[in-house]
């Protein structure tokens, strides 16, 4: 079945970085940035990636649009319009192709819009690059969508310059260029996390409107639980480099397995001054990625960790039922 | 009212800038009990981080208290020179601020920086003395005190704003200011920090103001909430009342535009608009742009701050009603 609707399936994916052993030298260690992670996003949900700074989020999202070259593993984009494709194999124009179908929107708004180009380049430089349409018709498609956006009117943004834009605006402009060539897929990496509370929730539900309208899917990539279950179908934790649970986005939520995305939703506030949380303490901190024995990753600060946990390599993700996948030899 | 620890009334403060004058904080009165702590809430520009730094005199260069006091323990901060300002600051008040990394020397260990702080604000104090005050901050915020001859960048995020807690703590100040304390570190650090902050907190019987963009924080560790907005207090209550009834429109609509893991999944709304600028701000009220209950009044007249029940004040000309419980 899943053969027919996913849209993105990945399979074992490594990306390992190597640690500067200083000049001349071969470096010896590597940094398990992405460990050998699966999953699928169907056609037309979206996945939310969750996690701590450092567990790899970002990597497997710039893997995603192939801005970073996987260390091995596979990575299949199946694109009605062009067939399934293997990432790690594209090149040349292939490739560039594939960037017509795949985007990526920034977690910084300040930093991913350049600051000496109009909204109309920023916006129509996919199209200028895809070699899509003439001046006049990308003019009116960048109008078009810019007000699709919110930006309205479109035409007094038009030939505006970043820094004349708020931070809420910006980000607009920045999912107006993801969205422009049509992608069926689009990385979206903490979009929310730079804007305020009462800008966030306009872009937030902006990009779901346009996920429904314009029928892509979304990697979403967030710090933010909460954020995440307002964007996303379903959820998937990683902690350094490996993905230890993935569920339905209220079944997690309602019943993580894993201990470690217990102790991570336990740990997130809540905006109710009565509800007393009940905290699940977990030891420690994150360890650094760096050449990580093979024994589950959480080892050192599970509370419910024993010998059978260090003796044994990482625990495979298994599917507890429903589609709720852990990995965990406890639960 | 020997209760109070401090007392803000009518505070207000401009940056002046080359476009002209930023009203950044508006006629803005509160106070905090002692041994109570107070959670001031708001988007970025709201005048937050402007009144922590009126608090403690750090303005920079271009702005200018335009009126009001700031009284902390019966001494008006307002109108202190410098001398005396330098006894306010670590002892009177002292902050813990946004950035640990950028709040520690990073050519100095942990130690030496709060050794330093004690001698300063202490002469009377020896250096064995102060190290051992060190060793008992250390041990009050969650840190091993060996660490405290490691320099700043050996600490990870979490035991950085540890080390500018205890750093804080060090010249036993009767009001801490947390400004964004653990705005830029993860979820389960974060709530280590703030269980600790609040369990210091009554400890040692101190007065706290939590300043921090999101609400659940705010929640979770005042007693006593104010919203601000566009340099002006929207609405001050205690926490309980101001979650469950509140009545200034953009207090309202923060709360349901903040989603939550917690509860069944409620819909969020958005609210038009953006945050004013301040160099050119509204007439009258200053959130009438963006508020659906708007009405001429509040385009022309700036609504007062007054008590609408006992503790629970707002500025609003058109509150909203007490709903159901």
């Amino acid at each position: 079945m899943s053969e027919i609707t996913s849209l993105v399936k990945v399979e074992h994916l490594v990306k390992k970085f190597p640690v500067s052993a200083g000049l001349f030298k071969t470096s010896k260690s590597f940094i398990h940035a992405v460990d050998d992670i699966s999953f699928e996003i169907d056609s037309g949900s979206s996945l939310g990636l969750v996690g701590e700074s450092g567990c790899g989020k970002t990597t497997t999202g710039k893997l995603l649009t192939r801005l970073y070259d996987p260390t091995s593993g596979l990575i299949e984009i199946n694109d009605p319009r062009a067939g399934r494709v293997d990432l790690a194999s594209l090149k040349g124009q292939a490739l560039k192709d594939f960037r017509g179908r795949v985007q990526i929107i920034f977690q910084d708004p300040y930093e991913s819009l350049n600051p000496r180009r109009t909204i109309f380049d920023t916006v129509s430089e996919p199209l200028v690059v895809q070699g899509l349409g003439n001046i006049t018709q990308r003019e009116e498609q960048v109008a078009t969508l810019l007000e699709t956006v919110g930006l309205t009117p479109a035409s007094s943004f038009l030939f505006r310059y970043p820094h004349e834009l708020s931070g809420g605006q910006r980000q607009r402009v920045a999912i107006a260029r993801a969205l422009v060539v049509n992608p069926s897929f689009v990385v979206a990496d903490e979009p929310t996390s730079m804007l305020d509370v009462s800008i966030r929730i306009g872009v937030m539900q902006l990009m779901m409107e346009l996920a429904n309208e314009m029928d892509v899917s979304y990697l979403y990539i967030t710090h933010d639980l909460a954020v995440a279950r307002y964007m996303c179908q379903r959820i998937a934790v990683m902690y350094i480099g490996k993905i230890i649970e993935k569920a339905a986005t209220e079944e997690l939520l309602s019943h993580p397995l894993h201990p470690y995305t217990r102790a991570l939703i336990s740990a997130v506030p809540v905006p109710d001054p009565e509800f007393q949380r009940q905290a699940i303490p977990i030891k420690g901190g994150v360890s650094a990625p760096i050449d990580p024995p093979d024994q589950c990753r959480f080892y050192s600060r599970c509370p419910l960790a024993d010998s059978f946990c260090r003796n044994n390599p990482h625990p495979p993700l298994e599917d507890k039922g429903g589609g709720h996948f852990v990995a965990c030899y406890k639960v | 009212m020997t209760d109070l620890m401090l007392q803000v009334k009518d505070l207000t403060m401009h940056y002046k800038t080359s476009k002209g004058e930023v009203s950044a904080v508006n006629n803005v009165s509160f106070v905090v009990e002692k041994g109570q702590s107070l959670g001031l809430v708001g988007e970025s520009g709201c005048g937050k981080t402007s009144i922590a730094f009126s608090l403690l005199r750090l303005l920079p260069d271009n702005a200018e208290i335009k009126g009001g006091d700031i009284i902390l323990d019966g001494a008006n901060i307002t109108d202190m020179d410098k001398k005396q300002l330098l006894k306010v600051r670590w002892k009177g008040i002292s902050m813990v601020f946004q950035a640990a990394m950028n709040a520690l020397n990073p050519i100095f260990t942990v130690g030496e920086q709060i050794v330093e702080a004690i001698q300063v604000h202490n002469p009377e104090i020896n250096v064995a003395e102060a190290k051992n005050n060190v060793t008992d901050l250390f041990t009050l915020v969650g840190l091993d005190p060996k660490l405290m001859d490691r320099y700043p960048h050996e600490f990870s995020g979490g035991m950085r704003q540890r080390a500018v807690i205890a750093m804080a703590l060090a010249c036993h100040p009767k009001l801490i200011i947390a400004d964004e304390p653990t705005t830029a570190l993860d979820v389960i650090v974060q709530d280590r920090i703030l269980s600790q902050l609040k369990e210091i907190q009554d400890r040692l019987d101190m007065s706290m103001i939590y300043i921090s963009h999101d609400i659940a924080v705010i929640a979770e560790v005042s007693d006593r909430i104010g919203v601000m907005y566009a340099g002006r207090m929207a609405e001050l209550a205690k926490a309980n009342e101001i979650f469950k009834r509140p009545i200034h429109p953009y207090t309202y609509a923060l709360m349901s535009a903040f989603p939550s893991i917690k509860g069944p999944k409620k819909s969020l709304t958005t609210l038009p608009g953006e945050p004013p600028d301040l160099l050119n701000p509204p007439s009258g009220c200053r959130f009438h742009p963006r508020c659906p209950r708007a009405t001429v009044q509040c385009r022309q007249e700036t609504p007062p701050f007054i008590e609408h029940s006992p503790g629970h004040f707002a500025a609003c000309w058109h509150p909203m009603e007490v709903e159901n419980e």
